[in-house]
């Protein structure tokens, strides 16, 4: 019974000759089927290709279904050779029964470092780029040199106010007198229109350094004219004294002081 | 092997001591990327500048 059914395309010839039949009563028996009752197989109506496939005696494999039956036939079993990826497997995962737990920081370590390093490496570019754009926006080396200038103090006389241009405005240094610096000194700060004590106007007390623009409207005053001795605006009428503050005139401020530096050997450098 | 768990669990396991240790090491990396490159550059142009002639110009 068991052959008839694993042999399958060979099943209708079987059946055709043989009929086994089994019962508990009666031992087997195999009866010869009356040769007058051969069965053959009527013809197929073959109307399709498939039909006609099925009419032929070489037929392809049936897949038979059952509790005893293998559910599906197979070419191959164990000649087929697997592929080995050990290879490209790493070294941590070679062992199918390591725990990835244990694994892990072999595994992630060097792909973090990298990662690490590119973004190291993507930072400092970054802050290249900036750093280069945003230093493009200071003044050229060229502008920064013209934005100083040095003077000699020696070759200005004691009570003579000398012009320089610097940054395109006049420039006052004024020599003062010891008699300059004692009134200039005395004069008490809250009468005056922009309070400011001389020390808040020098650095040394010898030497008035003022940028030469009238506050008022932006006129150039002349040195040593005045009623209080310092500088006087003809445009306005403005008087400033020798410390450069504004004593009389339509002039709100105080002529401004630009930032300087007195380096030894009487030097003075503006800016 | 015992290096790269403790760099994976002190420095990369975390996102705020990876940004940290990008920045310190950003810090460490200019200053050197720029001396080596410094260093590079005024060895191919060696004789060329105004450091190596400066000599002849000022006293």
């Amino acid at each position: 019974m068991n052959s008839v059914v694993r042999a399958g395309h060979l099943a209708p010839y079987f059946k055709s000759s043989t009929q086994v039949v089994a019962n508990s009563l009666k031992p087997l028996v195999v009866v010869p089927t009356p040769s007058e009752k051969t069965v053959v197989l009527p013809l197929p109506k073959t109307s399709t290709v498939e039909t006609l496939h099925g009419s032929l005696p070489i037929q392809g494999l049936k897949v038979k279904a059952g509790t005893r039956v293998p559910a599906q036939v197979r070419f191959a079993h164990t000649d087929i050779s697997y592929p080995d990826f050990s290879a490209y497997r790493r070294k941590e995962t070679q062992d199918p029964t390591s725990k990835a737990n244990e694994t892990i920081d072999e595994r992630q370590s060097f792909t973090y470092l990298i990662a690490g390093a590119g973004s190291v490496a993507g930072a400092y570019a970054a802050k290249s780029v900036v750093t280069h754009f945003v230093s493009s926006m200071s003044a050229a080396a060229d502008v920064l040199a013209l934005a100083k200038i040095e003077i000699k103090l020696a070759e200005i006389p004691e009570g003579k106010s000398v012009t320089f241009k610097w940054r395109g405005k006049p420039l006052f240094i004024r020599h003062r007198t010891a008699d300059e610096i004692s009134t200039e000194k005395a004069v008490p700060v809250d009468t005056l229109r922009d309070p400011q004590h001389d020390d808040q106007h020098t650095q040394n007390p010898k030497w008035l350094v003022v940028i030469g623009v009238c506050t008022h409207l932006g006129c150039v005053p002349v040195a040593n004219v005045g009623e209080f001795g310092g500088y006087y605006c003809p445009c306005h009428g403005s008087h400033y004294d020798a410390s450069g503050g504004i004593r009389k005139g339509p002039a709100p401020l105080n002529l401004e002081v630009p930032p300087h530096t007195f380096m030894d050997e009487g030097l003075l450098v503006v800016g | 092997m015992s290096v790269w768990s403790t760099l994976n669990r002190t420095v990369f396991k975390r996102t705020s001591t990876f940004a940290l240790a990008v920045a310190g090491g950003t810090f460490f990396f200019e200053r050197t990327f720029e001396l080596v490159s410094q260093s590079i550059f005024e060895n191919l142009n060696k004789g060329k500048l105004w450091k190596d002639i400066k000599h002849k110009y000022e006293n």
